[in-house]
């Protein structure tokens, strides 16, 4: 095998010496990486150092004002998970179960068979924890142990009762037509830290309600897009090389001749430039990304923090670790989604269903959360946890198993970065039917994380058909008592 | 503005402005002032000055420092500097100070410049004489005034047609734009860049390596003129022009609501399309067809008719939302309304949903005007998962055209039928000539209602037969007088009781038939015996309709001749309540009204025989029971006879299949007219005034004929009347050719759009267009041959640095293929590129549907033909095409992004489609026998020439060098070739 340098003045060199210096005029330490992959001089890991760039010129904006938080995971649990059994303890609801009531709810109207409804008690017990106090359920037995980090919100509405629309709402504002998902317009806000790794990642074993939508760009340019993550061996697509690796860097060798004299003959055309640029990035993903969710280098301790045995890829233990490993790298905004559109909280037919769906993120998210405060990630990260909209705390017989879609509360958390930690924020009615106290619609809540990311969400604007858009549409005010 | 919209006000019909009508309807009069003079001074020398110079900034909402000029009003209230006029006194009025560039510059320099002394001092002497200015109201429709709107530059009448539609003058708007800016415009491109250029332009495909060699080496005048007819006659342009459209209409195979399920004849809708731009359709019957189609062709002969049917797709497609559609159909109209207004006349109408356009003349009450004619409309229905499958669809045959369609079908039905019966008739015929005269009775008895009757006396010797092989037993089952037809349950049982036949006596029973009776007629069973099932009416014919399923019991089995008579049996051990209760096992004859039932067996060889048995009403309803008669037939021949009649084809003749569906369309026709209220902030549930069905405000708010159905084809004559219209169409294939329109907002040509950098030019194309009759062909024609078309890509240092954005179009503008042009050129590369045109995608069959929003649909089909016959969804994008900033299906695409991110570089590395289109491109390369002649070929095919030297000799080396077998280093080059920017971009 002949692999010839780009130094080479050899007349038939691979490398013309007036395209190579053209080349390292243009672009020195292009031009000098060009040598190291052709040539294989260097170990990947030295690669992709030198690959990496901090900043990212097609960042649109920067913050607004000194940004609280320099990244987000944001822990989605899809279905409707129930309030009254998790993090909102209602003992009037106890007392009174069986009891009559009405309400003129979106879930039960015009409904056969729902003409009465009765309030439901929560199934699981509910006791105070840490040094703040708060309340959580037994389902919750790890991370009741994390109260004191978190920021609970137990004042949560949402503007629609179906999964599609309410999931939508959650992640773009939108609640029926597709716009930028919240991490895009972070991504889009802030641009990477990392060149070698998107600045928006999904994790998720299966599609949501709404589909790829809640992690598209939508308008936004392409770029900002979520990648998605599926858990499994080939966790992102095309990552790993199809052919050995002394191939394909000839192979990019050689597209990389091919491409600097298309280029020479075209003046410097920045599209030209941005696609050479793209596969030294591409490049670089193809070891930044299995780095990335190569877990080998982990303790036992942390493993077993996480619930994981070695060489698993797959269950919450997995996505909760591969989050923190892709914020220490750079991530802006990572996403976990817990389960997919179907078999998850939507506990229509048996509130038990939620024990195991619990069990499933009660302890990961927990050891997440310890992880990152001791490697003193916590300050920067913000941490979310969330639902599409909680359970109806009636039913329409009070020996009902299960429970309906609920708009009017749920409860969710932040912790982490600029957040108040060991607090409880907001209150629902005494049977957990309203938020009534400091309600935080899902615009708020939006309006809460750009801000604690550095942004006005009034002024994180994208101009498109005609109009400026953004996130929280026309509403949302920060909530400022979760702000530490 | 409501009292604007129901203005009763006869309304000039194709005008695009009737303002001074509308005014009036206003109650706004014209003030009629005796200075005459003074007034025929504003409007003939004032008024124009103040639209073509001032109005730009000084009108509207957001009038540059806060002044507007629109009104007396308005410069009496003056901006942030305070008033600008004081009548009769010039040296104190800051208009006339800043026109004169004083303290103020007006018209800024950047924007036209000073104006002239001329028109300077028509605006002095007006002020001097005390500034006449009849402008009084302040007339607005929703986001814009009247004023401003009069004289909004989309909505102005096309220039009279020029009849010297030279390609010249498109040059010579451009130059002269180029010249006020000093620019120079780059030299052409060469004959290679310039057929790769118009041939992905026309048909989105690279052209061959023949074709490049054949137009470069023709050197006659009129060679890029026939290059352009030979590619717009190619059936790939309409693929690829049809696409654009499906861009802006957002075509999608699903309906987006919270299944997403399929719409299974979507495809007819998108080929219709492809097919239009074949054809050249002219544009405005283009815009017609689609809103309203079914009604335009009602009268017009099937093809016609089809194919209006087809066109209202359009509407069809629209997106549907939610859990169930129909709560959220004003959804679906705002979709629908949001696109008509962006895509056929450049205004962003779905922002009047809630409240008046803020920017624009469109008012709620249009918004909801226009929703009344939608409303009025019935739409396919895509199903939904409260509201399960498809329906409303629309056939596109009349009964009676579906009968003549399903004829050849029925005749050919009819034909077996016939052939089906002969053979029938001759099967008895010669049946009988066994039995006649050799048959004889063993046993007979009737059977009462609900009775059971043994054969006979079980010790009998009547029931012990000697029989010869072939020769026949026959149970015949009788209905009696009353026709009845019962179930009755036979017992029979035959025993081989030849001595010599040892310890195991042979024995069949009709009970063994219970587990496969269907298995055929002849029944073949052990021993070699057959039983035969019969209708014996008039000698005997064999039972052919085979019944897997009976009364819906897949437990039962049955052999019939037409409804009755029958032979059948419960397969299961377990009872099965039917009609009867009918016990586990167990085999029955049912005789028809006057056809008996018969039962034979075939004697396998020459023997004695014990028979046992019994027949059972087994369905007793208070009738008269049934009979039967055993018979003995000893004609040795009339087994064989049976064996051979049985297992001869049935059925003669091709079997003609199903019978055809009725083909339909997902489209849209008329449903109940009626008016709609409007919807307060948008919520159906909060209805305002019902408002009438009608056009936009602005274009004159024509109301509908008394006796108009839903609307849509008044509402579509009045879209394409209106000069917008064309404008819009022209500046959309003008991106087509340039990447960027004359306007590039090119679904927004309101005030919060971006105004055209040529607009005389964008005018003048217009007007070509509307005089020739609407021909897009046309259109390419005059914009193809324009010398800007053929400029060289290079990007020169000097125009670069000066117009960035190419708004001057100094240069042409390089640009990346689309997805489908990268996945098609590497399926063409690949050499298995099908370029028929695809139709309905492989859907499952609509009956089996279980979509949920839990388990909504999601399928990805590949194909080999071209990729805007890719299926699309709503929810979840294709892969692909999303990857490679392909159309959004749920919103109108005007123009394509292009993003250039890493994860498309991977796929250009490890994609397994992407490796294997290059390793069978590798493969054809291989066919050749030598090096040189494969990297020739590899040149010639994917960049439209041969290698330099240098490049030949580099590709050399890299066989040689590559570090794996030659078939995997030619794989190798094919990738490298294939991920290169010279494969990728169009110069």
């Amino acid at each position: 095998m002949l692999l010839r340098t780009p130094t080479s003045d050899d007349a038939t060199a691979w490398h013309s010496p007036a395209l190579h210096r053209d080349a390292s005029c243009r672009c020195g330490r292009r031009g000098f990486l060009r040598s190291a992959v052709a040539g294989s001089l260097l170990f990947p890991a030295m690669v992709e150092r030198l690959l990496a760039e901090s900043g990212d010129q097609e960042a649109a904006h920067q913050p607004h004002f000194p940004a609280r938080a320099k990244r987000v995971i944001f822990l989605f649990m899809t279905g409707g998970v129930s309030h009254v059994d998790t993090f909102d303890p209602k003992p009037a609801l106890t007392r009174d179960h069986g009891k009559e009531i009405k309400a003129d709810h979106p879930e039960i109207k015009d409904r056969p068979g729902y003409e009465r409804i009765f309030l439901k008690r929560p199934q699981w017990e509910f006791a105070p924890h840490g040094t703040c106090g708060t309340e959580v359920s037994t389902l919750f037995p790890h991370l009741a142990n994390c109260v004191d980090e978190l920021a609970l919100i137990r004042s949560m509405h949402t503007s629609h009762s179906n999964h599609y629309n309410a999931t939508l709402g959650m992640h773009t504002g939108s609640f029926a037509f597709s716009r930028p998902s919240i991490g895009s317009w972070i991504s889009y806000g802030l641009g990477s830290l990392n060149r070698n790794l998107p600045d928006f990642v999904v994790i998720a074993p299966r599609q949501t309600y709404a589909g790829t939508q809640v992690y598209a760009s939508d308008f936004l340019p392409g770029s900002h897009q979520g990648t998605l993550v599926v858990p499994g061996a080939e966790p992102v697509a095309n990552v790993a090389p199809r052919v050995p690796g002394t191939r394909q860097e000839f192979e990019l060798a050689a597209l990389r001749e091919l491409n600097d004299a298309h280029a020479a003959a075209r003046e410097s055309d920045p599209l030209l430039m941005a696609r050479l640029k793209s596969f030294e990035t591409a490049f670089g993903m193809q070891m930044a990304v299995p780095d990335a969710f190569d877990f080998s280098r982990e303790t036992d301790a942390t493993m077993r923090g996480y619930g994981l045995e070695r060489e698993q890829t797959s269950g919450f233990g997995w996505q909760c670790l591969a989050a923190r490993r892709l914020v220490e790298r750079g991530v802006r905004f990572v996403e976990l989604i817990d389960t997919g559109s179907s078999n998850n909280w939507d506990a229509h037919g048996d509130m038990l269903t939620h024990e195991p769906l619990a069990k499933n993120v009660d302890q990961p998210i927990a050891a997440l959360l310890l992880d990152l405060k001791q490697r003193s990630l916590l300050d920067e990260t913000l941490v979310v946890w969330t639902t599409e909209f909680g359970r109806t705390p009636f039913n329409n017989s009070a020996d009902a198993k299960g429970r309906e879609h609920h708009p009017w509360a749920f409860s969710s958390w932040l912790a982490g970065a600029g957040v108040k930690r060991g607090i409880t924020f907001g209150e629902t009615d005494e049977y957990g039917l309203r938020a009534v106290v400091e309600p935080v619609h899902v615009h708020d809540f939006h309006a809460t994380i750009l801000h604690l990311m550095g942004f006005d969400h009034e002024r994180l604007t994208y101009r498109h058909a005609g109009r400026d858009y953004r996130l929280t549409d026309v509403a949302g005010h920060v909530v400022r008592g979760v702000l530490a | 503005m409501r009292h604007i919209a129901d203005c009763p006000v006869r309304l000039r019909r194709g005008a695009a402005f009737s303002f001074c009508l509308i005014a009036w309807a206003l109650g706004f009069v014209c003030q009629a002032r005796a200075d005459d003079e003074a007034r025929e001074f504003f409007e003939k020398q004032v008024r124009p000055i103040l639209v073509a110079r001032c109005y730009a900034c000084h009108s509207g909402e957001k009038a540059s420092g806060g002044l507007s000029l629109e009104t007396r009003a308005l410069w009496q209230r003056g901006g942030e500097s305070g008033a600008a006029i004081v009548p009769g006194k010039p040296d104190e009025s800051l208009l006339i100070d800043a026109i004169n560039y004083r303290s103020l510059e007006m018209p800024p320099r950047d924007k036209g410049a000073k104006l002239s002394e001329a028109e300077i001092a028509v605006l002095t002497t007006w002020v001097a004489r005390g500034a006449f200015d009849p402008r009084e109201e302040h007339a607005r429709i929703a986001g814009m005034s009247v004023e401003q709107a009069r004289h909004w530059w989309s909505f102005q009448s096309l220039p009279p047609a020029d009849d010297r539609a030279t390609p010249a003058i498109i040059d010579q708007f451009i130059d002269a734009n180029l010249a006020l800016a000093g620019l120079t415009a780059d030299p052409p491109a060469d004959r290679r860049t310039l057929i790769r250029r118009a041939t992905y332009d026309l048909t989105g495909l690279p052209p061959t390596a023949a074709e490049v060699a054949t137009f470069v080496a023709d050197e006659s005048p009129d060679a890029y003129a026939r290059l352009i007819d030979r590619l717009l006659a190619s059936p790939q342009y309409g693929i690829r022009w049809g696409r654009h459209w499906l861009d802006a209409v957002r075509y999608a195979d699903t309906a987006g609501e919270n299944t997403d399920r399929p719409l299974p004849h979507a495809w007819r809708y998108r080929n219709w399309v492809f097919g239009a731009f074949d054809r050249d359709l002219p544009y405005d019957e283009f815009v017609h067809m689609q809103l309203a189609g079914d009604l335009m062709r009602a009268n017009s002969s099937l093809p016609q008719r089809r194919e209006g049917i087809i066109a209202t797709g359009y509407l069809a497609i629209a997106r549907r939302f939610g859990h169930d559609i129909d709560k959220d159909i004003h959804l679906t109209y705002e979709d629908v309304i949001d696109n008509v207004c962006k895509v056929f006349l450049g205004l962003t109408g779905g922002c009047a949903r809630c409240h008046d356009h803020k920017y624009d003349p469109i008012t709620s009450a249009d918004y909801y005007a226009l929703y009344g004619i939608f409303d009025s409309t019935r739409f396919s229905f895509p199903g939904c998962e409260p509201k399960g499958q498809p329906r409303d669809l629309v056939p596109l045959l009349t009964e009676a055209e579906y009968a003549v369609m399903t004829a050849p079908w029925k005749a050919a039905v009819a034909g077996r039928e016939q052939a089906r019966q002969a053979k029938i008739a001759g099967d008895r015929a010669k049946l009988k000539r066994y039995t006649d005269g050799t048959c004889r009775v063993i046993a007979q008895a009737p059977v009462g209602e609900g009775q059971s009757v043994p054969f006979a006396d079980p010790a009998s010797d009547a029931l012990r037969v000697v029989l010869r092989k072939g020769e026949v037993l026959q149970l015949t089952v009788f209905p009696n007088a009353n026709h009845g037809a019962d179930s009755t349950l036979v017992d029979w049982s035959i025993e081989d009781t030849t001595k010599s036949t040892g310890a195991t006596a042979k024995r069949w029973s009709v009970t063994e038939l219970a587990a496969d009776l269907t298995r055929g007629n002849p029944l073949r069973t052990a021993h070699e015996a057959s039983w035969c099932f019969l209708d014996v009416t008039d000698g005997a014919a064999l039972l052919d309709e085979k019944q897997d399923v009976v009364s819906g019991h897949a437990e039962l089995h049955a052999w019939r001749l037409g409804e009755l008579p029958s032979a059948f049996v419960n397969s299961s051990p377990q009872p099965v309540d039917a009609w009867t209760k009918l016990p586990g096992h167990s085999f029955f004859v049912h005789p028809g009204p006057d056809r008996p039932v018969g039962v034979a067996w075939i004697c396998p060889y020459d023997g004695e025989f014990r028979i046992a048995g019994s027949v059972t009403d087994a369905h007793p309803a208070g009738l008269d029971g049934v009979s039967f008669e055993l018979l003995h037939c000893a004609n040795a021949e009339y087994g064989a006879a049976l064996l051979e009649v049985g297992t001869a084809p049935r059925e003669p003749g091709l079997d003609p299949g199903p019978e055809p569906a009725m083909p339909v369309a997902f489209a849209a026709v008329d449903g109940t007219p009626h008016d709609v209220p409007m919807q307060q902030r948008g919520e159906p549930e909060k209805p305002g005034e019902v408002v009438p069905r009608r056009f936009l405000t602005v274009f004159g708010a024509q109301p509908l004929p008394a006796g108009a159905g839903s609307g849509r084809a008044e509402l579509a004559r009045w879209i394409t009347e209106q000069p917008l219209a064309a404008r819009v169409m022209v500046n959309r294939i003008w991106q087509g050719h340039f990447g960027q329109g004359l306007a590039r907002s090119l679904n927004d040509f309101g005030s919060r759009g971006e105004r055209p950098t040529h607009p005389e030019l964008l005018g003048w194309l217009s007007a070509r267009f509307v005089a020739s009759g609407y021909s897009i062909k046309q259109m390419h024609r005059l914009i193809m041959h324009s010398a800007a078309y053929h400029r060289s890509s290079a990007r020169a240092a000097a125009t670069v640095a000066a117009d960035p954005d190419n708004r001057l179009l100094a240069r042409f503008e390089r640009r990346r293929l689309s997805a489908e042009e990268i996945r098609d050129s590497l399926l063409m590369a690949a050499g298995v590129l099908d370029l028929q045109p695809a139709e309905a995608h492989p859907f499952p069959p609509e009956a089996s549907w279980t979509f949920t929003q839990h388990n909504p649909f999601s399928a990805v089909y590949e194909t080999n033909k071209r990729s805007a016959f890719l299926m699309v969804q709503r929810q979840r994008r294709h892969p692909f095409l999303a990857q490679f900033d392909g159309a959004d299906p749920n919103a109108s695409t005007p123009r394509r992004e292009t993003t250039t991110v890493p994860t498309q570089a991977l796929y250009f590395m490890n994609d397994s489609f992407f490796h294997q289109q290059a390793e069978r491109f590798a493969g054809r390369l291989l066919n050749r026998a030598t090096t040189d002649s494969r990297i020739d070929a590899a040149y010639s095919e994917l960049f439209q020439r041969g290698p330099t030297d240098l490049e030949q000799q580099r590709a050399e080396m890299f066989v040689a060098n590559y570090p794996g077998t030659p078939a995997e280093a030619w794989a190798g080059f094919a990738r490298t070739l294939l991920a290169s920017n010279e494969f990728l971009y169009v110069d």
